[in-house]
This record gives structure tokens, C-alpha cells and sequence, in this order.
């Protein structure tokens, strides 16, 4: 398989990030935003992926970008409008902003790859503004996906489930980590779960992925077994 | 509606977006049942087909000026039936943005757009929830929101409208662990109803209606009041005490692959 270029967006270290140095690792071409970078201002991320790429259109695209303020767990009641600006609607409009801006710059039958947690599939107490930013963005790659099928795009979801979303490779005592009930035990023996990740990129960005779009595929060992 | 009679005998709800559509139809069948219906509007004068069906329903109307991107309205529409009524028992949340009807040309269009959805959907949803906490924990009461199929499967022609939609779905999901405790209930409901947005469609696009009903197993849109309003009064009322964190797709068939 010829060797394909991939845009990976973040806002911070975590599943996108360690993806990124996987694919790098390899020798793939990957060009990763700043983790610094305002994705919520069009303009910005226009000039950044611009000048990041160049004139050329990449082939592949990966979305995991959450507003690391949504990883903390609290009550509804105890938030502020900020707080919740910060925690729930900042990585709707992330996304929006991001997908918006990766339209010009991904190729005709390019793959897009929105990576974001399980949590939103069962819900979890304290982090409704995570589980509610999260189902937005997952349905809004669903509509993404209808909307760019005629240029032979595909855009699907990939979860993993919330720990590994954090911290991809990092070390779990690195990072702070919400305080929050786990959703279940694995079936499956735990293992990589970038590694994970990276099987169902390399699944969706092959010939044979091309007419899947629109879907979720569930990387977490079988956490979260979905109706 | 018979079936609805006393499910909500003397209960207080608040049902947002009232005026018209799905809100004035459910607002009607929580009359039908019984309660006390605060009628939300922006303009207090869009609420008098409302508060007529809510009076030839049996019921009490209370029309309270609410435009839920306003703190300080949707609180004080809270705070007026709680005072005045003593309780609150479920709040419905239906309001939409007014442009929920329009295309989204999602690969030109500004945040502004976004904001316009969101500010209704996404930040009103939390922010009512907050509002209505202490007076819903009380009561041991619901939280509404009306979702819609599109929120979950996703719509080309409004991508906007499905994030919001969708949303309100995953805050639902969290929602109902984070309040099971207090015994408060969160659902959603995804209706396919006759609505404003609907009528203008089939205005502006009469043969997309027709597509619409005719992807129907059942063959028609739903009514309001009669096909929305009960499973809403449903979900909110004590017989459906063990249901929380659920979306009942009311569609006619529509979506059958939650």
C-alpha cells in the first residue's frame, strides 16, 4: 500500500497525539497541529493547516480533539456558564471549525477519523458536559459523512474508552484523570489501545474501508457492548 | 386521549417553545392529564392557541414570557409557577432556534449559525436543568427534552440541528446517572411531528414532505398532541418511574434502529 499522508488534530497529549507517533514511527507523512492552536477560529485554523501542509491535500484526516476541561468531574449544579462553555460547547464548535476547515484540504476518496471516548454510549455521572459534547460531535461526523460521500470521503468514528482517550501512551500517573465510575470490564484481555486505534485506521484508510462511512467502530476491548 | 386522564393530576410542568408544533400539542396532552401547564414563549402573545387548547383540554394554562437563551427569563418562569403553584413537578424542553428549519450549508456557514442552534439546544438544556434542580428534586420529578430522529442518525441537509439533537442525548444518558440518586427522571423524546419547521417545509419544499411521509411505516406524520403528547405525559408522569436515561423515538416507524 503506497504511503499516505495524514492530518492529526488534537487539542492536547492523549489517543490523537500518540496516534500521530505511531504513524510517524513507521515512516508516514503526519502533520499534527499545535496542541496550542484555537480550533474554534476558523480563520486560525485555516492559516495553520495551510501553512502546516502547504498547497497539497492530504489523504486522511483524524479528529481527537476535546477540550481537556471536559475531563473533570462535576455536578451539573456546580458549574458555571464558563465552565460549561469550557466542558461541553467549546469541542462542539472545535469540531465544527475543524471539519469545516479539513473540507479544503483533504483529497477526493480522503478517509476522516473522528476518535472520541465511549462515555456518551452509557452516559457517566459528573461528566454530562463531556457525554453531551461528545454525542454532538459523533452525530455530526454522521451528517459530515452524508454530506461528502459525493466526493467519495468517508467520515467514521472510532471509541476508545475515556482513560485511554486521555492519555494515549502517556503514563497514567502523568495525568490527572477523572474521578468517575468505570463503565464496565473489558471481555477482552487489556492490551494497547493505540494500537487498537491504529488496526481500525489502517482498516478504514485502506481500498477495502472506502464504503464504510457514517459508522462507529468501538475500540475498547468490549467495554461498552453497543445495542 | 383518555388514557391520559389524572396521570398528572395536579402536577405543575413547564413545556418550553409552547407556542406552537410539538410544544403547543404536548402542552395540550399534559392539560388532558391533568396538570398545571406553564406555557414557555419568547412572546407571551404567540401563546394564545395554547393556552385555548390547554382550557378546552381540562387544564390550567399559565403563560410565562420564557426565551430559554435568557438566564434571567427561564428562571424566573420557574421560579413564577413554583410560587405560584407550589411545586414543580417536569419541565419539557422543546424549544428549537428559530432556523432549525433551514438547510445548514455546514462547509461555508460561521459559528454565528452554530450559536444560533446551541444557544437553544445545547446551553438552555443545561441550563434549565440547573434552574429546575432543587424544585424537580423536591417533587422527585422529570426532565423532557424532545430530541429528534435526526440526532441520531444524522441529517445532510441540517448538520447543525443533528449535533444539537444528538446532543441532548448524550446529556440525557449522563444526566439521569448523575440525578438517579435524587430520584429525579431524565429522558428524551425523538418525535416526527407535524411542526412549524414542517409547515414551512411544505411551503418551501412540499415534495421533501412528501418523501418524508412517505418513508413512514404508518404512513403520515405524527400529531402533535395526539401522537407526541402522551408518550411526553408518559414519561413524565409515576407510571413510568423506572425509566430514566432513555430516548423514545415516537416516529411511526420511522427510525427503528436505535
Amino acid at each position: 500500500m503506497p504511503s499516505l499522508s495524514t492530518l492529526v488534530i488534537t487539542a492536547g497529549p492523549g489517543i490523537g497525539d500518540s496516534l500521530a507517533n505511531r504513524l510517524r514511527g513507521r515512516g508516514d507523512e503526519v502533520f499534527l497541529t499545535d496542541p496550542a492552536l484555537d480550533l474554534t477560529d476558523a480563520a486560525t485554523v485555516g492559516d495553520s493547516l495551510r501553512s502546516l501542509i502547504g498547497k497539497k491535500k492530504v489523504d486522511n484526516v483524524v479528529l481527537a480533539a476535546l477540550n481537556p476541561a471536559a475531563f473533570q468531574a462535576l455536578p451539573i449544579t456546580g458549574l458555571s456558564e464558563d465552565q460549561w462553555d469550557d466542558a461541553a460547547e467549546w469541542s462542539m464548535r472545535a469540531a465544527f471549525v475543524s471539519l469545516q476547515q479539513v473540507h479544503e484540504v483533504i483529497t477526493d476518496g480522503g478517509r476522516v477519523i473522528v476518535i472520541l471516548p465511549t462515555v456518551a454510549a452509557t452516559g457517566v455521572a459528573d461528566l454530562v458536559p463531556l457525554c453531551t459534547a461528545v454525542e454532538a460531535i459523533r452525530v455530526m461526523a454522521k451528517a459530515v459523512a452524508r454530506r461528502w460521500g459525493a466526493r467519495s470521503i468517508t467520515v467514521n468514528t472510532i471509541e476508545v474508552e475515556l482513560t485511554a482517550f486521555i492519555l494515549g501512551d502517556a503514563e497514567a500517573s502523568d495525568i490527572e484523570l477523572p474521578v468517575v465510575p468505570i463503565l464496565g470490564q473489558p471481555a477482552l484481555p487489556l492490551g494497547s489501545a493505540v494500537d487498537d486505534v491504529l488496526g481500525l485506521f489502517d482498516l478504514l484508510t485502506s481500498p477495502s474501508g472506502g464504503a464504510v462511512t457514517g459508522a462507529l467502530l468501538v475500540a475498547d476491548r468490549g467495554t461498552v457492548m453497543q445495542p | 386521549m383518555t388514557g391520559l386522564i389524572g396521570l398528572m393530576e395536579g402536577r405543575v410542568v413547564l413545556v418550553t417553545g409552547a407556542g406552537a408544533g410539538v410544544g403547543r400539542g404536548v402542552a395540550a396532552a399534559f392539560a388532558s392529564a391533568g396538570a398545571i401547564v406553564g406555557i414557555g414563549v419568547r412572546r407571551p402573545e404567540a401563546a394564545s392557541e395554547t393556552a385555548e387548547d390547554v382550557r378546552a383540554a381540562g387544564g390550567i394554562p399559565v403563560v410565562l414570557q420564557c426565551d430559554v437563551t435568557d438566564a434571567v427569563q427561564s428562571k424566573a418562569a420557574i421560579e413564577q409557577l413554583v410560587a405560584d403553584y407550589g411545586r414543580l413537578d417536569a419541565v419539557v424542553h422543546n424549544a428549537v432556534s428559530g432556523r432549525s428549519s433551514e438547510a445548514t450549508d455546514f462547509e461555508n456557514t460561521t459559528l454565528a449559525e452554530w450559536e444560533d442552534h446551541a444557544s437553544v439546544t445545547v446551553r438552555a438544556t443545561w441550563r434549565l436543568a440547573v434552574q429546575a434542580y432543587p424544585h424537580l428534586k423536591k417533587s422527585q420529578g422529570a426532565y423532557l427534552l424532545m430530541s429528534s430522529p435526526a440526532g441520531i442518525e444524522g441529517s445532510e441537509r441540517a448538520p447543525f440541528y443533528s449535533a444539537v439533537k444528538a446532543a441532548q442525548r448524550g446529556f440525557v444518558r449522563a444526566l439521569a446517572r448523575e440525578w438517579g440518586p435524587d430520584q429525579i427522571r431524565v429522558n428524551s423524546v425523538a418525535p416526527l411531528a407535524i411542526s412549524p419547521a414542517l409547515e414551512n417545509m411544505k411551503i418551501l419544499e412540499p415534495e421533501r414532505v412528501k418523501r418524508i411521509e412517505g418513508l413512514v411505516p404508518l404512513g403520515r406524520l405524527g400529531d402533535p398532541e395526539t401522537d407526541i403528547g402522551p408518550p411526553s405525559v408518559f414519561l413524565c408522569s409515576e407510571e413510568a418511574r423506572y425509566v430514566t436515561g432513555q430516548t423514545l423515538v415516537v416516529s411511526g416507524g420511522r427510525f427503528t434502529s436505535l
